[in-house]
């Protein structure tokens, strides 16, 4: 019975997310099954947890997920008459494909088990699931009574809802709040974000296999699989890096002329970001910059920069929400002005040091930093194409940012603030890392222009090297 | 032919073929510990909590009898956990109570020591619906309540308490 509810609840999300892709995508761009899958589950959750956040405010109880489904219904009808295009092979899978392929489906049913040997970690309970469970308890929406409750303000009242509201959505399903069940949400963006890398690697370096190869190598990120906070914990880290793969992966491919549908899918996973975790806001602000480089870098219309506008208002509406419940703001750091930076400047080199030590930790890391150094010292001589420097600064500068944040950490030693939550803060820019690690590893397809048309897909390589100098300087 | 095989390609290749054997190296005994580390476990709608509350108290299934002690007090007034700030096992206990109390509004004191006698004397206990002690000690003015494994004792406000 609960596997046909989650499926009941799982079905709806995708069809919902289907429906948003098709009108976002309008019949004008081929995109993959795996793509297809992926943007119907991230757009999914993104449309079930803000209409339940938003039509919670006015209706509760069994109307709210009724209301909700009827909506999802009918997003997937619209899905269904607008069929977005599907991209198909020319050929079929290379042995060498077939066997990553196999590799890759290991990874993902382990990935599953780890997900059901463990508990919620102790965030993904006491953070998230406590919100679902709550707003569960009352008919849907989360009361108000918890925001005010300074007793709880160890679970961070303030804290955006996509993840907590799916977990609500299979509740609503299962009918019973469910700490075990809530965990499926959590191995299904690993395998959202295998697809993407799968799908980025043939849009980016052309080629099925590479996607493959560097999708099999997520899983021997400890910190991905095993560690604490890990894909499999229920934290939001993890889906706030698919969406930022999304996101920036998705940018990467839309500086191509004439590629609007791959920029509103920029636009739609940009916007969902700081629904996903308030460090959101960070990744949106530097992705929102990429965003208005590559518009002015490929002379986008200026309309173009509307793609901005959903971000903002969900940005402003959940402050407003929390303004209104007089939730409390998170003590985890000091007022963020020039006196504190001054008086806390410090701190500077002491976290750097802290920063290196992490990248160093190869039980959390293995060798990924230092595989995504030797990437990057690959790109150096493409800096000149807007598309790879917008990909350095989506890795580089929300580390940097993260890093100074810790400036105005208010723990008694914000050293360990630093070690609590660094690895899980990295861990939202490492698909990208990924993403940098295929265009080194593809460097020589690049010049082979006849090598990188696969499966009736113009790629974003063959796009690159289509380019004017003229245009990549731009 | 030239291209296919220039040094330069083979240089590449090698590197990459390098850090890939490299990762999985380091990678693999970590991964193969953590997936091999925990045999299946039971599932069930309060697997975490019951499984964060065994670790703490010894006790196996705890949250669902915490939840119908809890039900059965007022929700209209407080819980009260008293943690100790020393102790990172008390203050997950009284977190995760916390998280258990609902509909109740929740008040942590995280006291030093293991006697909480001065804040609870403070305490209007017609405001109170239950008092919890996690790995601190239960002033013996006040009547014992549900004692769980070691270090949790659940002492619930009735009327015959509060007098």
């Amino acid at each position: 019975m609960s596997a046909l509810a989650l499926l009941g609840a799982f079905g709806t999300l995708l069809v919902a997310g289907y429906g948003v892709l098709a009108l976002l995508v309008r019949q004008k761009t081929r995109l993959t099954l795996t793509e297809q899958i992926a943007f119907s589950w991230l757009l999914g959750i993104g449309v079930v947890s803000l209409l339940l956040w938003i039509f919670g405010l006015f209706v509760q109880g069994v109307l709210l997920p009724g209301l909700v489904s009827i909506i999802c219904l009918s997003l997937g009808f619209v899905g269904w008459r607008q069929t977005v295009p599907l991209s198909l092979g020319r050929r079929g899978p290379k042995p060498f494909e077939i066997l990553l392929g196999i590799i890759v489906v290991i990874e993902i049913a382990s990935v599953f088990y780890l997900s059901f040997v463990h508990t919620l970690g102790w965030d993904g309970l006491l953070n998230w699931e406590i919100k679902a469970r709550y707003a569960f308890a009352n008919g849907g929406i989360i009361p108000a009574t918890y925001f005010s409750d300074s007793g709880r303000a160890f679970s961070h009242p303030e804290y955006p809802l996509a993840i907590p509201f799916t977990e609500l959505w299979l509740y609503f399903w299962l009918g019973q709040a469910d700490q075990f069940c809530a965990k499926t949400i959590f191995p299904a963006f690993y395998v959202v974000g295998i697809f993407l890398l799968v799908a980025l690697g043939r849009r980016l370096a052309g080629r099925t296999w590479i996607g493959l190869l560097v999708a099999a190598f997520l899983f021997f990120v400890p910190q991905i699989t095993v560690e604490v906070g890990s894909a499999i914990a229920g934290y939001t880290d993890f889906p706030l890096s698919v969406f930022y793969l999304a996101t920036i992966g998705y940018l990467f491919c839309a500086a191509k002329p004439k590629n609007d549908a791959l920029f509103r899918l920029y636009a739609a996973c940009l916007a969902l970001l700081p629904w996903v975790k308030r460090d959101g806001v960070i990744l949106w602000t530097v992705a929102a910059a990429c965003g208005v480089f590559v518009i002015l870098a490929t002379r986008k219309s200026y309309r173009s920069l509307l793609a901005f506008f959903p971000g903002l208002l969900i940005i402003c509406g959940w402050r407003f929400y929390l303004n209104a419940m007089h939730a409390p703001q998170g003590s985890d750091f000091l007022p963020v002005n020039l006196q504190t930076f001054g008086s806390h400047l410090y701190r500077i080199f002491p976290l750097l040091s802290a920063l290196l030590e992490e990248f160093h930790d190869l039980r959390i890391w293995s060798l990924f930093w230092f595989v995504i150094a030797v990437g990057i010292s690959y790109l150096l001589r493409r800096m000149r194409d807007p598309r790879v420097l917008v990909l350095l600064t989506a890795l580089i500068v929300p580390i940097a940012l993260y890093l100074s944040i810790y400036v105005f950490s208010s723990w008694p030693n914000y050293l360990d603030h630093v070690g609590l939550s660094i690895s899980r803060l990295l861990m939202h820019v490492t698909p990208v890392g990924f993403l940098i690690t295929m265009l080194a590893v593809s460097r020589r397809s690049v010049k082979n222009r006849a090598r990188v048309h696969e499966c009736g897909v113009v790629t974003c390589v063959i796009a690159g090297s289509e380019r004017t100098p003229g245009v990549e300087l731009a | 032919m030239t291209c296919r095989f220039s040094y330069g390609r083979i240089a590449h290749v090698m590197l990459w073929c390098g850090l890939a054997v490299a990762s999985l190296s380091v990678s693999i005994p970590k991964i193969y510990s953590g997936v091999t580390e925990f045999p299946l476990r039971p599932s069930g709608p309060l697997h975490t909590s019951d499984s964060y509350l065994k670790f703490a108290t010894g006790v196996s299934g705890l949250s669902k009898n915490l939840i119908s002690i809890f039900q059965s007090t007022n929700a209209s007034k407080r819980v009260i956990i008293f943690t100790r700030k020393d102790d990172t096992f008390s203050c997950g206990l009284g977190m995760t109570i916390a998280y258990l109390a609902s509909p109740h509004l929740v008040r942590v004191f995280e006291i030093n020591g293991t006697h909480p006698d001065n804040e609870l004397s403070k305490m209007n206990p017609h405001e109170v619906a239950a008092v919890v002690f996690c790995r601190t000690n239960r002033p013996a003015w006040l009547p014992a309540g549900k004692v769980f494994g070691s270090g949790l004792e659940v002492v619930s406000m009735t009327e015959k308490v509060r007098r």
